[in-house]
């Protein structure tokens, strides 16, 4: 709950559509139960009037008008409703950006984690509705309510207490009680959901070793003991769901009928007329339509009040680096020192002890070594994706600790080896690098990429579509791009992290020769396990147990 | 033509949805049954409430002359409240059911899935399929088809009761009810195809936040996070705009629904309200029990209609859920049924080892193994060198059957195409250069290589694989939870795990790939002990860069240009005999 209010900000500025909203529902709400009131008030009194003038206009009219009303309240406000939700979307997608963005990279390294970014996205829809879908029917219900409660304390008052008892039971005590009982359910069902997707992960990258240990049964059998208590879970949840339901329906229908019989024990008292009697009766009966819609709105409310807790956790997490207090001018200049520097992730055994490296300016250095010894880690340093534990890091002189994050990475571009491919046209994926660079520029950043015969032979060129499912280029092709991408930056330093994955070894070669001339102007740290082609003026080093030494090249 | 493809494939596609169904059982059927029962109940309760008042107000009847009808108005009430409970509940157990049996099939074929050289199936997509689109599908057959099913009768069956009490009433909603799904086809032509393409648009852009998000590291490496951040409320903000236009037609369906709704109600009172001032004279004896019954029962005939359209976008969205699963599952090949004809019988002891003229190439026609040959004697120990890259682990993947070859590879002189399934697990085993970690303790991850194995047999393979020297540091030891792919151990300890499992087993044939790439030379050495000790009486191959390892076997030989060349390693090479192998 608390959450939700955090989020009460980014509302703000639709609060007047959302309100516009509502009293559409209201209004659609009201003219429904006033158009069933009436028409059983006109019903029971011209019955009762027989032939004797009766006063037809205004009973007919009300009855046509309320039709009216209530066809075009119900048009406007789903048209109203959905320009507020869209708006609020808009609003919040900005909202989570901004608020990502300076907390990159994320201390469980996993934005690329599939499952984080569906969740987000999951989560920011869910939020979206809550407006809406939860808050909105348990308004209207209240209002509505209230004011059938106060006709009937008018007209009946023994029935008015019924009926309110009825509606906040119904609108309040209810919902709560059930939102309290799932609560539970719902947490061990965001756990059984993330079990079975772990197990799926488990069968498809630990599909080799399932394989050799013939153990398929065995993931089958785990697999198959998830799904079960996924679907307990889902079962339990929603029989809580259904009883509250029928608990609403039961109660509700209990206190017409109980108006019923008040009414009808004023009526024999004549306290209250055989028509307005009839009245009330249908007027209760149509305002239950607004309590009904509330106990599905309920799961609503839970769904979006974790998704709200989780947005607010990931927004509220201190930066993993902290920009300086002060930021000094990177100075030009792209020379490189890394000085005795240490680093250990979390928990873990340390990755890089007392490492030194010198870089010249304009100097291309290759590091090679096992996979897992901290290849990646040193580049990830190097742009401060990570600060060392111990020892400093410098680029012309200044220690990057000093420099202004955007300041270190404008001179510094990278190629990791997780670097995405946008769902976009070549020329935007290209285009992200520098935003100004002309066709000819990109056209020789795809040459450099060796990429350039194959994006002029599309059809559509740079303005074809790429991406997760854009088939039109092949993996390698797409690792590529990519590198195309990094090559075309104007950054000064070049980190390279296995730029030539998923090339074959033809053109890997070809690539690695003619990286000092592509990059001849500036300073290149390059990571791979790739053998480097003989005769290649690349000073080479080793990285093996947290320390580099020089390898013959 | 398209767009007759697209009703096509709609169609099957509704069908093959329908076809699920099956899978729900009894719970399914009695989720559609329930809600009729609960509709004949409901008019048994407006016949009550009618009468109740027409005869107190108009007939003057004493309340204790109406009071038990009203006890019965409260009962069914009631009942119909449990019996909603019960049609919700039955809903949902039959959907689970078809999930749960739904997963279970698909989870089967992804165990089953033939292994090929390219990437692994995208697990990020897959995963996404057999979790969150298998849910997605869940309010189709829980509220989707029950509605479809009541508002197919349930509006004709009140119609037809109303008949008998006032004939033209009962023919308005006779016409009105199938009017309605009609017109709202009329408008709903137009309108489904923009509500379609909405949906798409909607996705479309859900795609493109979740891809921004993805990248969202690069944007900022790229200084792009301010651009990114204003794109991404742009694009969001054009699609409302024209999500708008949109909606402006394909609510008319919605207010189509509401429209006759309305008018039924309002129709009736009018009608009936004139007939009793007697300016209607179709119907003169209709009685204000009659005329309030009508009254009642028109919001209700609209009512399961109203239902229908609430639930409508869920056959949408299980449409498409389908079409991803479909989509994931028709990438992934599975393995035909079990190829060997007769089961050889499993030999004992250590294996020997034939491969002839054995060639693999990539998608695009290269070669990386182009005619190897390669043959080892039983209890052998090779080691093979070469290049990161060369294609020695490619190797090991065909020799184990991970891989479809040309050529021929035989085990104990049966090709290995003809060797029953867990009789070759049984006889080779190997360890790749990226062990998987699955979700459990790190005991349940050793004795994940022998069914029932005895926690002592558990126990001592931690300790002959080193594994115990680190476990014993965790504070629930060999019982300590690990998983998502090894988060927490680094790779020298999934390493060490994965050499406990090999300890486990009873192999003729070992192969190892890069077993000691991630440890310190002191363990290094004694896991190399241990590696060799549990090798005596097997046969070895070991894929390696490490001297180390080389120094210890018989024989050593260098992959390159797809081919085998035995390779001296500097001293003790003489000592060891090279036994069997083929130069």
């Amino acid at each position: 709950m608390k959450a939700l209010l955090f989020f009460a900000p980014l509302l703000r500025p639709h609060v007047r559509r959302f309100a516009l909203a509502l009293a559409l529902s209201l209004i659609t709400l009201a003219a429904g139960t006033a158009l069933l009131g009436v028409s059983g008030w006109f019903l029971t009194a011209t019955a009762l009037a027989g032939a004797v003038s009766f006063n037809l206009f205004a009973p007919s009219a009300a009855v046509r008008g309320f039709s009216f009303i209530r066809i075009l309240a119900r048009y406007f406000e789903k048209l109203v409703g959905h320009d507020a939700t869209l708006k609020l979307l808009s609003t919040i997608r900005q909202w989570l950006f901004g608020a990502l963005f300076p907390r990159l990279p994320l201390p469980d390294r996993s934005l690329r984690h599939g499952d984080l970014v569906s969740r987000l996205t999951a989560d920011v829809d869910a939020l979206d509705e809550i407006v809406l879908l939860a808050i909105g029917p348990l308004l209207a219900a209240l209002i509505l309510g209230g004011v059938m409660s106060a006709i009937l304390f008018a007209l009946l008052p023994a029935a008015g207490w019924i009926y309110l008892s009825a509606l906040l039971a119904a609108a309040i005590a209810l919902p709560a009680l059930l939102a309290a009982a799932t609560r539970k359910t719902g947490a061990a069902l965001v756990t059984a959901a993330a079990d079975l997707r772990t197990h799926v992960l488990d069968a498809i990258a630990g599909h080799d070793d399932i394989t050799l240990f013939g153990r398929k049964d065995y993931a089958a059998a785990r697999f198959a003991t998830a799904g079960e208590t996924l679907s307990r879970l889902r079962r339990r949840q929603a029989l809580a769901t259904a009883l509250t339901s029928g608990a609403v329906a039961a109660l509700t229908g209990l206190a017409l009928a109980a108006i019923l019989y008040f009414g009808l024990a004023a009526f024999a008292q004549g306290a209250l007329s055989g028509p307005v009697l009839a009245g009330l009766v249908f007027g209760v009966m149509g305002s239950f339509e607004a309590t009904s819609a509330i106990v599905r709105s309920v799961g609503k409310f839970g769904t979006a009040a974790a998704s709200a807790q989780r947005l607010h956790a990931i927004a509220t997490l201190p930066p993993a680096i902290r920009e300086p207090a002060r930021p000094v001018a990177l100075p030009p200049g792209t020379d490189i020192v890394f000085e005795n520097v240490g680093f250990a992730y979390p928990e873990g055994e340390p990755v890089l002890e007392a490492l030194d490296l010198t870089l010249a300016p304009g100097e291309h250095v290759a590091i090679a070594g096992p996979s897992g010894a901290g290849k990646s880690t040193l580049l990830n340093l190097l742009l401060r994706l990570a600060d060392p534990q111990q020892g400093r890091i410098a680029i012309a002189g200044a220690d990057i600790r000093d420099v202004s994050l955007a300041n270190l990475h404008a001179r510094i571009a990278l190629l990791s080896q997780d670097s995405p491919v946008f769902f976009d046209t070549v020329r935007n994926n290209l285009l992200i690098a520098r935003p100004e660079a002309t066709d000819a520029e990109l056209f020789a950043a795809l040459a450099t990429a060796r990429l350039d015969n194959t994006i002029r032979a599309l059809s559509a060129g740079l303005d074809t579509m790429v991406g997760e499912t854009g088939a039109t280029l092949s993996a390698g092709q797409l690792r590529r791009l990519c590198l195309a991408r990094t090559l075309l930056s104007p950054a000064a330093i070049v980190a390279l992290d296995e730029p030539t994955a998923g090339l074959d070894r033809e053109t890997e070669l070809a690539f690695l020769s003619d990286l000092p001339r592509a990059l001849a102007d500036r300073t290149v740290l390059l990571v791979t396990h790739a053998a480097l082609p003989a005769g290649l003026n690349l000073r080479t080093l080793t990285l093996a147990r947290g320390s580099l030494t020089e390898t013959r090249p | 033509m398209p767009e007759v493809q697209h009703k096509d494939d709609e169609r099957s596609q509704l069908r093959r949805l329908k076809g699920l169904r099956a899978r729900g059982g009894a719970h399914a059927t009695l989720a559609i049954v329930v809600p009729l029962i609960s509709g004949t109940l409901l008019v048994l309760q407006a016949v009550l409430l009618a009468n109740v008042l027409g005869r107190t107000v108009q007939g003057h009847a004493p309340l204790s002359a109406v009071w038990p009808m009203i006890l019965g108005i409260a009962c069914l009430i009631v009942l119909r409240a449990a019996l909603g409970v019960l049609a919700e509940q039955a809903g949902q157990i039959g959907a689970e059911r078809i999930k749960f049996s739904l997963r279970r099939e698909l989870f089967g074929h992804l165990l089953d899935r033939r292994r090929a050289l390219g990437l692994a199936p995208a697990s990020g997509a897959v995963t996404a399929a057999l979790v969150d689109q298998a849910e997605a599908l869940d309010p189709f057959f829980a509220r989707y088809i029950p509605a479809m099913v009541n508002a197919a009768i349930l509006p004709l069956a009140f119609a037809a009761i109303v008949v008998p009490v006032d004939w033209l009433v009962g023919l308005l909603f006779l016409i009105t009810a199938p009017l309605i799904p009609l017109f709202m086809a009329l408008a709903g032509w137009g309108a489904q195809a923009a509500t379609d393409r909405q949906a798409k648009a909607l996705a479309a852009l859900s795609a493109h936040f979740a891809d921004r998000l993805r990248g969202l590291l690069t944007l900022k490496l790229f200084g792009q996070a301010d651009a990114a951040t204003v794109a991404v409320y742009d694009a969001s903000e054009a699609l409302r705009r024209r999500t708008n236009a949109v909606l402006r037609i394909a609510f008319l369906s919605s207010a189509i629904l509401e429209f006759f709704a309305a008018l039924g109600v309002a129709g009736v009172a009018l009608y009936v309200g004139l007939t009793f001032l007697g300016f209607i004279p179709i119907h003169p004896g209709l009685t204000l029990t009659g005329g309030l019954f009508a009254l009642i029962m028109a919001p209700e005939v609209y009512n399961p209609l109203r239902q229908l359209a609430a639930h409508y976008h869920d056959r949408a969205a299980a449409r498409s859920a389908l079409a991803e699963i479909e989509a994931q599952f028709a990438c992934i090949d599975t393995l035909s049924a079990a190829a060997a004809e007769a089961p050889a019988p499993v030999a004992a002891g250590p294996a020997a080892l034939d491969v002839r003229n054995l060639t693999i190439r990539t998608e695009t026609g290269r070669a990386i193994l182009e005619g190897l040959d390669l043959s080892l004697a039983p209890g052998s120990h090779l080691a093979i060198m070469g290049e990161s890259g060369i294609g020695k682990s490619t190797l090991a993947r065909a020799i184990t059957r991970l891989l479809d070859h040309e050529g021929t590879i035989a085990i104990d002189g049966t090709p290995l195409a003809a060797i029953d399934e867990s009789a070759l697990r049984k006889r080779v085993a190997f360890i790749t250069q990226r062990p998987r970690i699955f979700f459990g303790t790190i005991a349940e991850n050793i004795g994940f290589a022998a069914p029932g194995a005895p926690p002592t047999a558990i126990r001592l393979a931690a300790d002959r694989a080193h594994v115990s020297a680190f476990a014993d540091m965790l504070p629930d030891g060999l019982d300590t939870r690990v998983g998502e792919g090894g988060e927490g151990l680094s790779g020298g300890q999934v390493q060490r795990i994965a050499l406990a499992r090999l300890f486990l087993t009873d192999p003729g044939l070992i192969v190892l790939d890069e077993p000691t790439a991630h440890l310190d030379p002191e363990t290094e050495a004694r896991v190399l002990d241990d590696i060799f000790a549990f090798a005596q009486g097997r046969t070895l191959i070991v894929l390696t860069h490490a001297r180390a390892v080389a120094v210890r076997v018989d024989k050593v030989m260098t992959l390159a240009g797809g081919k085998l060349f035995p390779t001296a390693v500097r001293h003790e090479d003489s000592a060891a005999p090279s036994r069997g192998h083929q130069a």
